[in-house]
């Protein structure tokens, strides 16, 4: 165990845009807080207290979540090449630590450190957003941020977030390691490479597109099958502008916990990703250089 | 008794290019082995296979293991440099050895900091702060702090200004070696390393043409400096390469006639930079 703590702290040494661009997000968050024209926000009044505080919330965190989705993406692309390239793979590989502990912590980084970060950094940011909205622009907003259930159930929310799309994306993020451990230069280009000829290839020998469909649906399958992205029972109705606009009344009427784990394309994938993640082992153990 | 490095057949392609080409050696333990080898012999891909960085064929076993499938447990009593100047940029000192005294149950963290002490680096810097040799420097503090049984040094003092280079040796054989500890090193300055081999491996394209002890060399090697009239006659005792040198003929002969040989002028054991020239140059002898 100590040694996957030293290499997750090696992390943090290589990679301090781990903590820099939350930090820096959150930063501007708040001075937009802090500096903007919060007064003239316009506010649907007349949905419920709630509903309104924890969109709010919701946008602050969905914005965290979107930035840390690019920036791991980049990170598991760069984390089995970057040694490689600066030859101090050398170095790393005279220690006693094996290449599955290695690519198992550089995993572990990507889809459990980096996220905790990204959740923590979400929700200092919102607390401060919603204590300097409470003072600046208290008449609009009023006490629509300071909900705890809310609160509580954003935190339930988030941790949802990082355990599903761990298991959902894992595919997506092992291919990105045995790209990262295998590529001699250009791994952007070699990641997108393989699926764009295969689609390409499918499409001029077959005339079929299973390749697009499996990789599109592997993408933004995860909000279809982790949400209730429709309405459905536990949805509150509220009318604003003569409109009828549908919300969950709380999170349990949201999230759709045993579609997601008892769906065969969950596990398929996660299997994939295991397989994957073996292939990543195996090449980051025979290749030292480039 | 086994040896700490046995390689029978050990065979490494890249492509149509062989690397390795059927090598067989040995190193036993309390050596100080020198390979060495011009550029292209084989030199770093034999380091490679022998620190379980790349796949081979045929038989290698260090420290009784393969080091290919068990490198994890090999590199807890195998250290090396396999290069110059690999510590990442954004690493720092301190950080460096933490890190190792986090993960290395054989690191002696207080080694490090003595070997540090003696020279100008402070704990904060970071390595693309520093230059060539002081990075050297800091990278031989860490692998010399580690207790192994086998150190691997690859061109461990390129970067290395003359007195860091002589007190890195200095170091090596006084407070670093014992009868416990084996060492392999690969330089292209032979004639620095002389003095502390034991043992010469010479390798050229891809195998292994000399695996002595240096005791040995010295009775299966022999020299003479011959003048220019008599180099014909000397010539009838077979030797495998001469050179011109002031005036004179040197020729290198192996299994020599020492009585016969005393007669053309002054025998001398060969140096190894010497004997490598001969052996390489002489070709199949």
């Amino acid at each position: 165990m100590s040694t996957y703590n030293w290499l997750i702290r090696r992390e943090f040494w290589e990679n301090r845009a781990i903590w820099t661009i939350p930090a820096v997000l959150g930063g501007l968050m708040i001075l937009v807080t802090l500096f903007g024209k919060v007064n003239r926000i316009s506010i649907p009044l007349q949905l419920p207290s709630q509903t309104v505080g924890g969109g709010f919330l919701l946008a602050v965190g969905v914005t965290f979540f979107v930035v840390m989705a690019i920036y791991s993406t980049w990170y598991l692309l760069d984390c089995l090449y970057a040694d490689r390239k600066d030859r101090s793979i050398l170095f790393w590989k005279s220690m006693p630590i094996s290449d599955t502990t290695t690519v198992i912590s550089k995993l572990a980084t990507a889809l459990i450190v980096i996220p905790a970060v990204y959740f923590a950094a979400a929700d200092v940011t919102s607390l401060l957003m919603a204590f300097i909205l409470s003072v600046r622009a208290s008449s609009y907003i009023g006490g629509a941020l300071w909900h705890a259930d809310v609160w509580l159930q954003l935190q339930v929310l988030w941790l949802y977030v990082i355990a599903t799309s761990a298991v959902w994306y894992l595919p997506l993020a092992a291919y990105l390691l045995v790209v990262s451990a295998w590529a001699k230069r250009a791994v952007m280009l070699w990641s997108i490479l393989p699926p764009i000829a295969a689609i390409l290839v499918e499409r001029w020998f077959f005339g079929s597109q299973l390749i697009a469909n499996q990789l599109w649906d592997r993408t933004v399958g995860w909000l279809v099958l982790a949400f209730h992205t429709s309405p459905g029972a536990g949805w509150q109705t509220t009318v604003v502008d003569n409109e009828a606009i549908r919300t969950p009344a709380s999170i349990w009427s949201f999230l759709d916990i045993a579609g997601f784990f008892s769906s065969l394309e969950t596990w398929i994938g996660a299997a994939a990703g295991l397989a994957l993640i073996a292939a990543a082992i195996q090449l980051r153990r025979r290749r030292s250089e480039m | 008794m086994t040896a700490l490095i046995e390689a029978r057949e050990l065979t490494k392609k890249y492509g149509a290019h062989v690397a390795l080409d059927r090598a067989n050696f040995s190193v036993e333990t309390g050596r100080i082995v020198g390979l060495i080898g011009p550029n292209g012999a084989g030199k770093t891909t034999a380091l490679r296979a022998i620190l379980g960085l790349t796949a081979y064929e045929g038989q290698l076993q260090v420290l009784g293991r393969e080091p290919l499938r068990d490198r994890t447990l090999l590199m807890r009593d195998a250290s090396f440099i396999a290069d110059v100047a690999v510590l990442p940029a954004w690493l720092r000192v301190d950080h460096a050895i933490d890190f190792v005294a986090g993960v290395h149950p054989r690191f002696r963290r207080d080694r490090a900091a003595e070997l540090l002490a003696k020279t100008q680096i402070t704990g904060k810097r970071r390595m693309r702060e520093l230059s060539k040799g002081m990075k050297t420097q800091v990278h031989l503090a860490l692998t010399m702090a580690i207790d192994a049984k086998l150190l691997v040094l690859d061109e461990p003092t390129l970067g290395l200004d003359i007195l860091a280079r002589s007190a890195f040796y200095d170091a090596l054989v006084n407070d670093y070696m014992d009868e416990t500890r084996t060492i392999l090193i690969t330089t292209h300055q032979v004639e620095e390393v002389e003095n502390l081999l034991t043992d010469v491996l010479f390798i050229d394209k891809g195998r292994i043409v000399l695996d002595s002890s240096l005791d040995d060399v010295a009775v299966r090697y022999a020299a003479v400096a011959v003048a220019a009239d008599r180099v014909e006659a000397a010539r009838a005792e077979k030797p495998f390469f001469e050179r011109r040198m002031l005036g004179k003929v040197v020729l290198y002969f192996e299994q020599p006639n020492l009585e016969k040989l005393a007669g053309f002028g002054e025998v001398h054991t060969p140096s190894v930079a010497d004997l490598f020239v001969a052996k390489l140059s002489g070709g199949a002898a």
